[in-house]
């Protein structure tokens, strides 16, 4: 497991969990260490049924974890929940409006608990996302219960957005809406984002770091910037039966006849030196997208496990 | 604790209910109407009507306030809002409880007041028990349902309860003396009666007391 971000100290964060596990009949997340510095997006990938959620409801305190610490703008959420709530968004795919209620009346409600609601922001946003305060919940599209569900979030300025899957099965136009007004959020660097998907394009396009996580554990954490400048694709030229040299981070990915195609978590002009070394010829090293980084850990992250 | 969030909560399912609970009240009125027309099969069949509107608005409300929080998944955005556990779990049974309470007691002050108007007040202390025991039945559902969070469990214990109401009315009415005092003319509370009714009150409050340990102690809100 590479966690390369400093969890340790507790300065700066805007939220933490701390060795963290939970169990389930089918489904255990654990020990895990994952935090999020104020004033940045992180984003959390992993495949469907990797622990993003459950990871995200703890931090909310709508689970509560076998073990662990967990904290959000520097109040611990087991013992204020409810006033770290005050200055939290959260939304969540599976979450859902009150079908016979209008927007509107959704506003009046989620305004009366909380004395920071914005309500000229609220109308910039009903405008922006193309909504209308009268429409009520029951007619209303996917991408539209989404936007009403994110108006309602954003409205109250929370310092802390806890965004699970928003983007999940929105249109091109609508994604881009969304992921525009969560940059606007962005803009206000006291303002801190965890965004988790497994779509691994739309966290790239916003997040400052990335966690990467498996069946219930953290794989990889670090500033996607890192990411994407340490991980590469080196393909090569070496005899059958070549054998890749015991160089950190090095794993083969596919061999076909001479053509070996390897991955590097910890690139380095000395890794391109012992593959030389031990007998192959580099045909080309090349960046690797997020996406191809994302599955290379989740290989590597499986492989370990199973060995 | 937080009253300001549980008064908002309790106040916004109150607006969400509001039009069941004008339905369950305007049947329940017009059951009590018919139970009042002095012909035998009417008022039998009048009676059967409050009984009737007495359990359907108990599993219905039970359903509409607290089990579909899950089922719909309003759950997880209610509890997103700055509420604690034991903020939504006073203000979800209170609100349950409550508009329960509106038909039940507005069924029963009318019945009671027909049988005054009516010159049966003996029937008064029969109805009491009969009524305190609708009241421990939606008190059972409602427990069940905060439990198990489970619309076949609650079901379940529904139809125990109807076979029970069937059983308790045959018991009572085969205790010569409560038939004696269904009769009179004047009220009286016979020693039985007065039993029945303490234990229907003891079990109210013990349930109430089992759905609020219940709930509050449950360590996963969704």
């Amino acid at each position: 497991m590479t966690t390369e971000m400093d969890v340790s100290s507790g300065a700066g964060l805007a939220a933490s969990l701390i060795d963290v596990s939970k169990s389930y009949k089918h489904f255990t997340l654990r020990n895990i260490d994952f935090s999020v510095e104020r004033g940045t997006v992180a984003g959390l990938i992993g495949p469907n049924g990797a622990g993003k959620s459950t990871t995200m409801r703890i931090l909310m305190g709508l689970v509560q974890p076998d073990s662990g610490s967990v904290s959000a703008l520097g109040m611990r959420i087991s013992s204020s929940e409810a006033t770290a709530k005050q200055e939290i968004g959260y939304f969540s795919d599976d979450m859902r409006l009150y079908k016979p209620e209008s927007i509107g009346w959704h506003m009046q409600f989620v305004r009366s608990l909380y004395p920071s609601w914005d309500e000229g922001y609220a109308g910039q946003l009903l405008e922006r996302f193309g909504l209308i305060s009268q429409q009520v919940v029951k007619g209303l599209s996917h991408g539209q219960r989404v936007k009403a569900m994110l108006l309602l979030i954003l409205a109250r300025r929370p310092k802390l957005l806890i965004l699970d899957e928003p983007t999940n099965g929105l249109d091109p136009v609508a994604k881009h809406e969304i992921l525009t007004e969560l940059m606007r959020v962005v803009e206000d660097d006291r303002r801190t984002i965890l965004y988790s998907s497994h779509n691994t394009q739309d966290v790239e396009q916003i997040s400052d770091s990335i966690t990467f996580i498996d069946r219930g554990q953290v794989i990889a954490s670090s500033y996607r910037d890192e990411f994407l400048e340490k991980w590469k694709r080196i393909q090569l030229h070496a005899p059958e039966g070549w054998k890749a040299p015991g160089v950190e981070g090095l794993r083969l990915e596919s061999c076909h006849r001479n053509l070996h195609v390897l991955s590097c978590s910890h690139f380095h002009d000395r890794v391109l030196a012992e593959l030389k070394d031990s007998g192959g010829a580099i045909e080309s090293v090349e960046s690797m997208t997020l996406e191809e980084i994302f599955v290379s850990s989740v290989m590597r992250g499986r492989e370990r496990s199973s060995s | 604790m937080n009253l300001q969030a549980i008064r908002i909560l309790f106040l916004k399912d109150l607006f969400l209910s509001r039009r069941y609970l004008f339905a369950y009240f305007a049947a329940g009125m017009a059951s009590v109407g018919l139970a009042c027309i002095p012909n035998p099969t009417l008022t039998f069949v009048g009676f059967l009507l409050v009984v009737t509107v007495a359990i359907a608005a108990g599993i219905h409300l039970i359903g509409t306030l607290l089990l579909s929080e899950t089922t719909d998944q309003t759950k997880l955005f209610v509890m997103s809002l700055p509420i604690s556990l034991l903020d939504y779990s006073i203000g979800k049974i209170s609100v349950v409880l409550t508009t329960y309470l509106i038909p039940w007691a507005s069924m029963f002050a009318c019945l009671t007041i027909a049988t005054f108007v009516l010159g049966k007040q003996g029937n008064v202390a029969v109805l009491t028990a009969i009524f305190f025991f609708l009241l421990s039945a939606f008190m059972l559902q409602l427990v069940t349902a905060v439990v198990s969070d489970s619309v076949g469990w609650t079901i379940c214990v529904m139809v125990g309860c109807n076979v029970c109401l069937n059983v308790f009315l045959m018991k009572l009415f085969a205790i010569e003396e409560i038939v004696a005092v269904s009769k009179s003319d004047v009220l009286t509370w016979p020693s039985i009666l007065l039993q029945v009714i303490g234990w229907e009150l003891l079990f109210i409050l013990l349930a109430l007391v089992a759905a609020f340990l219940f709930q509050t102690r449950k360590r996963d809100v969704v």
